[in-house]
């Protein structure tokens, strides 16, 4: 996102006096939500995710050293099990009254290959420790979320994505995995052996049993020129399939009652190191969000004062290593949805979410992220035979977030949208069958790796049946 | 005289601590610190250090007394509260989830400059 804040701020400033009124009202709603209790009257201390939706108190936490000690202790943990990665799934994937397990300790890397450019990674990895571990030995992943706190497992589980035209989320590069599954078996899968849990649970919401160990599909390190610009929204929306054929990585973040995007992409470079500079995209926001306190009841003084703000911002511009760039430290704590579309609805769906926000929610001041996937083959991936066009809705952590299911979703829904694993969402196992043309079949093969269903928690039982 | 007298406590005040006052950290000196203790050292780099030793994260700076000493002052219990609970910007639990509250205690204390 491109930071203007002085102008915005001088902008705010010259309304202040008319609007303070606004501005308190604001204060008061958007004060910190209640916080469940440090510690239950059980003594168990308390588990919630980033954005704070979701929370639990497990009976159990544990953190296995290694393969061999999580195989030894799966079979006798309390139930449910639930694997945990960074918490940053905004669903309910993770809550147990049973076994959270942190695969915190399972990192690093476990072998490469140069020839073929492949990584053998331990699961709990987390993303942001995985690129430099990967440029130290030559090779780099061609996209990241953008946020790269994860782990490499609750990436895969949740089917995880940068963007990119022809190049596929996370579990698109993964040609093996090692799985410990409930009963404290180890199996390999890939390809060629056991194809069908392979495809079950390279995406599997950490249900088919928890992952050790993933072979990834590299690609040899590059350097990229990341370029970050202001757009009309109008203007990019027309040019989206040009911009995201030209451009190695392309998104755009539409600014709600603005007018304007910020258009970011990223294409391989020879030319020199220009590092990022400090991240400023959270003091952008609070600008966005100051905007929105002062103007929320006259859209078109808003619209007006941003425009005017942001007019003549210069183009930021970084040369790096892909992995310095693609994610964003995102100090500010939100609550997202995001729907995978068709690609040749993404952008009227767009137009339509973006009315609908400007028409009905004034209150949202988060933008609005675009991002295309290529296809793949896992069966529980949102991208399963289809190029896809995602959009993401967000809100603040502390404001509420209802005018998502009640104004985006049934929109995404109508257009075959389907849903991103981590992110808000209200579907069940009749929906989601409807979507995932080998649905039943990945129902069929978790079935026979938890016949008992210790890895299933509420969510996931209405996620599954 | 009763300059003087301000004088001279704010001296013998000086004198007991013994310490410099605390100067601000960059992102790389913070960075540079590691718990002595090797486990929870492991758990510092896999949660509390992604996000305190980046300046973009706006989380306190490990090591950095000069924002961390109005934290320290308001107790133990209300950091571990803060900690386990999350705060603002700070997810609950400082996403290390195989942390126990005293682990937290110890990761607190080596954060706020305590035990570096």
């Amino acid at each position: 996102m491109i930071t203007r804040r002085k102008v915005l701020l001088g902008s705010a400033g010259l309304m202040a006096l008319g609007a303070g009124s606004c501005a308190g009202r604001r204060a008061w709603m958007s004060r910190e939500p209640a916080l469940p209790a440090a510690i239950d009257p059980q003594g168990r201390a308390l588990w919630s995710n980033w954005s704070g939706l979701e929370h639990a108190y497990p009976m159990k936490r544990a953190a296995p050293a290694d393969e061999a000690e999580l195989a030894a202790m799966l079979p006798a943990a309390a139930v449910p099990i639930r694997p945990v990665g960074a918490g940053h799934s905004f669903t309910a994937l993770v809550p147990t009254e049973g076994t959270l397990l942190s695969l915190d300790r399972l990192e690093g890397l476990v072998s490469q290959d140069t020839t073929t450019a492949t990584a053998t990674v331990r699961a709990g990895t987390k993303l942001s420790a995985l690129g430099p571990a990967l440029a130290a030995i030559g090779q780099e992943m061609l996209s990241l979320p953008d946020i790269n706190k994860q782990t490499l497992a609750g990436a895969l589980a949740t089917g995880t994505h940068g963007t990119g035209k022809g190049i596929t989320a996370i579990h698109g590069t993964v040609t093996a995995l090692r799985l410990v599954l409930p009963d404290g078996t180890i199996a390999e899968c890939s390809r060629q052996t056991r194809p069908e849990l392979f495809h079950a649970a390279r995406v599997g919401l950490g249900a088919f049993g928890v992952l050790s160990q993933v072979t990834l599909q590299n690609q040899p390190l590059s350097r990229v020129k990341k370029v970050v610009r202001l757009v009309d929204t109008d203007w990019v929306l027309g040019e989206w399939p040009m911009l995201a054929a030209k451009h190695r990585n392309a998104e755009f973040l539409v600014l709600p009652f603005t007018g304007k995007s910020a258009l970011i992409t990223h294409d391989v470079t020879t030319e020199p190191v220009s590092p990022r500079l400090p991240d400023t995209d959270s003091q952008t926001l609070m600008d966005l969000k100051r905007l929105r306190d002062l103007f929320e009841f006259t859209p078109g003084l808003r619209r007006r004062a941003a425009q005017m703000a942001m007019k003549d911002l210069p183009t930021d511009v970084a040369i790096d290593e892909g992995w310095k760039l693609l994610s964003n430290e995102r100090p500010d704590r939100f609550k997202e949805m995001e729907y995978h579309l068709p690609i040749a609805a993404q952008a009227e769906v767009l137009r339509e979410v973006i009315a609908r926000i400007e028409r009905d929610a004034l209150d949202v001041f988060f933008p609005i992220e675009a991002r295309i996937i290529a296809p793949d083959d896992a069966w529980l991936s949102p991208f399963y035979q289809r190029e896809s066009g995602s959009i993401a809705v967000h809100a603040w952590y502390k404001e509420p977030h209802d005018w998502m299911f009640k104004l985006i979703e049934p929109l995404f829904r109508e257009a075959g949208g389907r849903p991103h694993w981590g992110k808000l969402h209200s579907l069940g196992a009749g929906e989601l069958k409807a979507l995932y043309p080998m649905f039943a079949e990945a129902q069929a093969v978790r079935r026979s790796v938890d016949p008992a269903g210790r890895m299933v928690n509420p969510f996931l039982k209405k996620v599954f049946g | 005289m009763r300059f003087l007298l301000v004088i001279l406590m704010l001296a013998l005040a000086a004198c007991g601590t013994g310490e410099a006052p605390p100067k601000p950290l960059t992102a790389e000196q913070s960075a540079a610190f590691s718990p002595k203790d090797a486990r929870l050292a492991k758990l510092y780099a896999n949660s509390c250090k992604g996000c305190h030793t980046v300046s973009g994260a706006q989380a306190p700076l490990t090591g950095d007394r000069t924002v961390w000493d109005p934290r320290w002052a308001q107790g133990e219990a209300g950091l571990l509260s803060a900690a386990i609970q999350g705060k603002k910007g700070m997810p609950a639990g400082g996403q290390c989830f195989e942390c126990s509250p005293d682990d937290l205690k110890a990761l607190i204390a080596f954060m706020a400059g305590r035990e570096l």
